[in-house]
């Protein structure tokens, strides 16, 4: 797939030429009606934004739109009498985005994959949201609707609001587009590929979910808002779970991943079915088959067949900077298990695990299947309930709290499956563990954070050239052994101070194993930092000359080093099965 | 002791909502319930059972022919849907929503094709009321609510005792040792896919007397039946019931009480609160 | 070797690209047990796997008294006479013990499970009870006595003395050991050498994927499997 040379503008540039021809090729008349799907394709917009790029689908997008068009309408009307009123009108916009924020934060925050169960909430949301506005029929015009919509000051509804309207809609394509390429863009895709390995750098993916969640209702009660000017009437409809799911159906075939994609399938689909559905009893029925075929068959939509799939902008090759400092803390936090129990499905995994880890350097954890080994780890990030016993880190009871909170305070993790960012390059891999405690909120807008580098991260590129020379390729496309090195060189590039490394040597060939044992070595020295390795490989244990930790049925066995673990008469015992 | 007209209206009104709405939802247990299959177009299978009435009364033929008719699409939709939009999409649930959120759309654009979006009343012959007490209540509805607890007494016995419920629950709770005996898992699910949704066909039938039929009558009852299973959790009968109590009771009161409008919102949030704090529901055993 | 025998001929398997299994050949001959060992991580329950049916095998051939296993599904190898029991998940949770052990009969014979539950009495005192609620080990001994009660002709059992008390670990031996004089095989992965000890007669060692040392128990000795399994 080459790259598109170009600025991420491109695409907002091509549309603003096409929709100024458009008058002047056209009429008044056929701009009247194309600025009604432009409008409702900003609404698809939105929804492509969340399920295109971050990989959650509202299926209910229609409720902000209706809520953008009921205020704003409102507003307008009282504007005629009061023009005091017309302060008030980005409350149309904003009291939505406010909603939609609210909803996602408690639903998102509590479990991760939520998707689905988010998905049906937006669609009752829509649902109970279309009841109220037909029944409270003072507020909103009842069944008949609000009419009497009076046009914006200054514009009129059948030719200049047209430009309104179009302005609008090449100010969100080049928006998105934009976004994307920025950092808040990268992260957005990295939360659709892998939320959980995101959380493990300290990102708080719940709150970025729902970020983006209230940015897509904001676009949606935008495009309400101008809807409301350009009828002037707003009926239910707008709030109906059955244009809820023709925003789904136009972003899905337009193409989920492109903005502009996104804003073509409204106009294109939802222009032709306004113009086809009264001719032909069986249009409707073709659409719901194509909608079949495209989620079945053609994930991208008809703008990944043309080939417009995620414009990469070309960045300008920025002069290396150093990035800010690190916010992770600077001591080695001190680790100490007590007495830990755990259980999943019925099973004791974890037995009163207690042990304790002070100082830097570097300890293998060995033991037979079933041990507990990941479990410990997983306990500490928690993936597994604690149900007796505590964890302390550097003296602060952390048990039981979320992945990315423990992530702050200094834990770095490595998973036992090499877990990286399959479909974002390997420089935005790269990135992505670099800016974790680093980046804030304005600094995730900017293009500058692209260029940031470190010594540590320069060194880590020196230790591994191949993958210094794979830097555009996706990760996903690299071989077992040099995404084990991604996955190793992203754990640390946050400067942790208590590595949690598990399996690093699995799958790796002994000459790939030797090196990374020194890699790692070299890296935990640097960072003046504590580890825990999780191996099976007896080289490299041996090669790490470090304290060894034996784990047995949930619980530690034995410490040593790993010659007095070697001829420990209980250790053989456990491994051999010979009896005590 | 005798319980006064009124209120004997009001209970009798609130034994048959929970019960119309067990036997919606119960197609809907086995398939996300016992398989884990988000699907969308639960709702829609309910509309083609009424809209089985619709045409057999259109035919002329007998009222009852709705049921074979009914049975017979929903049996051959389910095999064909399960064969060529679930299996392949089985680990991820997420596509499986959105792809039976397709079907379900184009389920309506069907049926909207043949028989337009206004709304059709479908005649009951059993338009006869009984006498109860102080009151007296619609013949109909009564069997209705005779079928639906007869229907959940049999199917929890079925789960629990027969062989083929057995080999369901090794399924479900563990498809790979399921495998290792020699259980067909994917013939199995294809199977119990095709149950679930002829219980919900079966339930359009019995429903079309009572309601409007119009093709998007759908997506309540779906929202409805997630939201059931949502508080009541997954896979145990306990949990089903727990969750038509709650999710109906609260719907059912708060409606007599503010409106249908308050009704609707306070099961949204319900089942809102439970997804944040319970999302495994009062009873799972999953 | 017979046509009566699970033969498998460098096998290669693994999950997605990655290839954990990496050309093993061995065979299990009518009567026999071949003990399948190793350190963690190296491949045994992968191979086992895909011996069962579970995984894919990319290179290779595995041939069942003549004809090429691959095209058989994982859920048509018990009627091939293939048992299979997996290292994890070993039990339904949901069903009883009873059901657990009976699910898959069409008939309850009790003669077939007699002498299995006459050595675990454990078991016999919790028939009723809910397979979840037992211990690790106490699963590990139903899925044993589910597996032996199959009299499938070939049995792949993946560590199956896993958090097994000693004594049942010794009336496991036996059990295997009387089974394989009336002419029916095992295929056992163990990290136990105690268990192998008591019941191989040929051994397969793997290391990293690939066979490292192969032979019959008798030549090898335990000493030499010691040396590749410690850590």
């Amino acid at each position: 797939m080459r790259r598109l040379r170009g600025r991420s503008l491109w695409p907002a540039a091509a549309l603003a030429a096409a929709l100024v021809a458009l008058p002047l090729v056209g009429n008044d008349f056929l701009a009247y009606q194309v600025a009604l799907f432009l409008i409702y394709g900003i609404a698809t917009q939105g929804v492509a934004l969340c399920w295109g790029r971050l990989g959650f689908l509202p299926l209910g997008h229609a409720l902000f739109f209706g809520l953008g068009a009921y205020l704003a309408g409102g507003t307008a009307k009282a504007g005629v009498a009061q023009p005091l009123w017309w302060l008030a009108f980005p409350l149309a916009l904003l009291l939505p985005a406010l909603l939609a924020w609210v909803v996602a934060r408690l639903v998102f925050a509590r479990r991760m994959r939520s998707g689905p169960y988010f998905s049906l909430i937006t669609l009752a949301m829509t649902m109970l949201g279309f009841l109220a506005a037909q029944q409270w029929t003072g507020l909103t015009g009842g069944f008949n609707g609000m009419g009497d919509i009076p046009e914006p000051p200054g514009l009129e509804r059948f030719s200049t609001l047209y430009w309104l309207v179009a302005a609008a809609a090449v100010a969100s394509t080049a928006a998105l587009g934009v976004l994307v390429g920025r950092p808040l863009g990268v992260l957005w895709r990295a939360i659709a590929q892998n939320e959980e390995r995101l959380q493990l750098f300290g990102y708080a993916t719940d709150r970025i979910k729902a970020n983006a969640y209230a940015l897509s209702a904001l676009l949606a009660a935008g495009a309400g808002a101008l809807f409301a000017t350009h009828q002037g009437i707003v009926t239910p409809q707008a709030m109906s779970f059955v244009l809820a799911t023709e925003f789904v159906i136009w972003a899905a075939v337009g193409g989920k991943a492109s903005p502009l994609g996104a804003l073509l399938g409204a106009v294109i689909v939802g222009y032709a079915s306004a113009e086809l559905r009264d001719h032909f009893a069986t249009w409707e029925v073709f659409v719901g088959l194509l909608f079949i075929a495209v989620v079945r068959f053609l994930p991208e939509g008809l703008s990944g067949l043309a080939g417009m799939k995620v414009l990469r902008a070309a960045r300008p090759r920025l002069a290396p900077v150093p990035a800010p400092p690190a916010r992770a803390p600077r001591q080695v936090p001190a680790l100490v298990y007590d007495n830990v129990r755990s259980s999943q499905g019925g099973v004791r995994i974890l037995d009163g695990l207690s042990f304790r880890l002070e100082g830097p350097g570097i300890r293998a954890v060995i033991g037979p299947n079933g041990a507990g080994k990941t479990s410990a780890f997983n306990v500490l990030t928690g993936h597994l309930p604690v149900i007796g016993g505590r964890i302390l880190a550097g003296g602060r009871d952390v048990t039981g709290q979320a992945a990315w909170r423990v992530a702050r305070m200094g834990v770095g993790r490595k998973l036992q499956v090499p877990s990286v960012f399959a479909e974002l390059t390997v420089r935005e891999n790269l990135c992505v563990a670099l800016w974790a405690g680093r980046l804030n909120a304005p600094a995730a807008l900017r293009n500058a954070p692209h260029a940031w580098h470190t010594p540590l991260l320069d060194e880590m590129l020196g230790c591994f050239p191949e993958l210094a020379a794979s830097l555009d390729e996706p990760a996903g496309r690299l071989s077992q052994g040099h995404r084990q090195a991604l996955e190793f060189v992203m754990t640390v590039l946050p400067e942790p101070h208590l590595l949690l490394l598990d399996e690093p040597c699995a799958g790796l060939s002994p000459a790939e194993t030797h090196q990374m044992i020194q890699v790692i070595q070299r890296a935990v020295r640097r960072l003046n930092a504590a580890a825990l390795l999780i191996e099976h490989d007896l080289a490299a244990v041996a090669a790490l000359q470090g304290e060894v930790y034996v784990f047995h049925q949930g619980r530690m066995l034995a410490q040593g080093s790993l010659q007095a673990m070697q001829a420990d008469v209980a250790v053989r015992a456990v491994y051999a099965g010979a009896r005590k | 002791m005798t319980m006064d007209g009124g209120t004997l209206l009001h209970s009798l009104n609130l034994v048959y909502e929970l019960a119309t709405l067990a036997l919606t939802t119960l197609g809907l247990a086995v398939v996300f319930g016992l398989l884990g299959v988000m699907n969308m177009a639960h709702g829609e299978f309910v509309m083609i059972g009424a809209y089985s009435v619709v045409a057999v009364q259109q035919w002329g033929l007998p009222t009852i022919a709705a049921f074979p008719l009914a049975i017979a699409v929903c049996a051959a939709l389910g095999w064909v849907v399960e064969r060529w939009l679930i299996r392949p999409l089985y680990r991820r649930p997420f596509d499986t929503l959105l792809a039976t959120w397709a079907l379900a759309m184009l389920m309506r654009k069907v049926v909207e094709a043949i028989w337009g979006k206004g709304f059709r009343n479908v005649d009951n012959a059993l338009t006869v009321a009984v006498p109860i007490g102080d009151t007296s209540y619609p013949a109909y509805r009564l069997g209705l609510i005779a079928l639906a607890i007869v229907l959940l007494a049999a199917l929890s016995f079925w789960y629990r005792r027969s062989s083929a419920g057995l080999r369901v629950r090794a399924m479900t709770g563990n498809p790979i040792l399921a495998q290792a005996l020699g259980i067909d898992t994917q013939r199995l699910a294809s199977r119990t896919f095709v149950v679930g949704v002829v219980f919900a066909g079966a339930a359009g039938v019995m429903l079309a007397p009572l309601i409007r039929v119009e093709p998007g009558i759908g997506v309540d009852y779906l929202l409805d039946g997630f939201f059931v299973l949502v508080v009541g959790g997954l896979g145990t009968l306990g949990g089903f019931a727990g969750g038509v109590g709650v999710i109906g009771g609260s719907q059912a009161l708060v409606s007599s009480i503010a409106g249908q409008t308050s009704g609707y919102a306070v099961v949204l949030i319900i089942s809102i609160l439970f997804l944040w704090l319970k999302p495994d529901g009062i009873f799972s055993r999953r | 070797m017979s046509d009566a025998s699970l033969a498998f001929e460098d096998v290669v398997c693994g999950y997605g690209d990655t290839m954990v299994v990496r050309g093993v050949t061995g065979w299990v001959e009518p009567g026999r047990v071949l003990g399948i060992v190793g350190r963690n991580g190296v491949g045994k329950s992968t191979l086992l796997k895909a011996l069962a049916g579970f995984l894919p095998v990319s290179r290779g051939r595995v041939r069942w008294r003549g004809e090429d296993l691959r095209s058989v599904p994982a859920h048509a190898r018990l009627s091939a006479g293939l048992a299979y029991a997996p290292q994890e998940n070993v039990v339904f949770g949901e069903l009883s013990v009873a059901e657990n052990l009976w699910l898959h009969l069409p008939d309850r014979n009790p003669a077939r499970y007699a002498a299995l539950l006459e050595a675990f009495p454990r078991l016999t005192e919790r028939l009723k009870q809910r397979a979840g609620l037992l211990s690790g080990g106490e699963r590990k001994l139903l899925s044993f006595t589910r597996t032996l009660g199959v009299q499938a002709t070939l049995s792949m059992l993946d560590e199956p003395t896993e958090g097994v008390q000693p004594e049942n670990i010794d009336r496991m031996a036996r059990l295997v050991r009387a089974l394989k004089a009336s002419g029916r095989s095992f295929a056992i992965v163990e990290q136990n050498l105690t268990f192998i000890e008591q019941v191989a007669d040929d051994v397969l060692v793997l290391d990293h994927g690939e066979c490292v040392r192969a032979g019959s128990m008798a030549a090898l000795g335990r000493e030499a499997l010691e040396r590749h399994l410690l850590v």
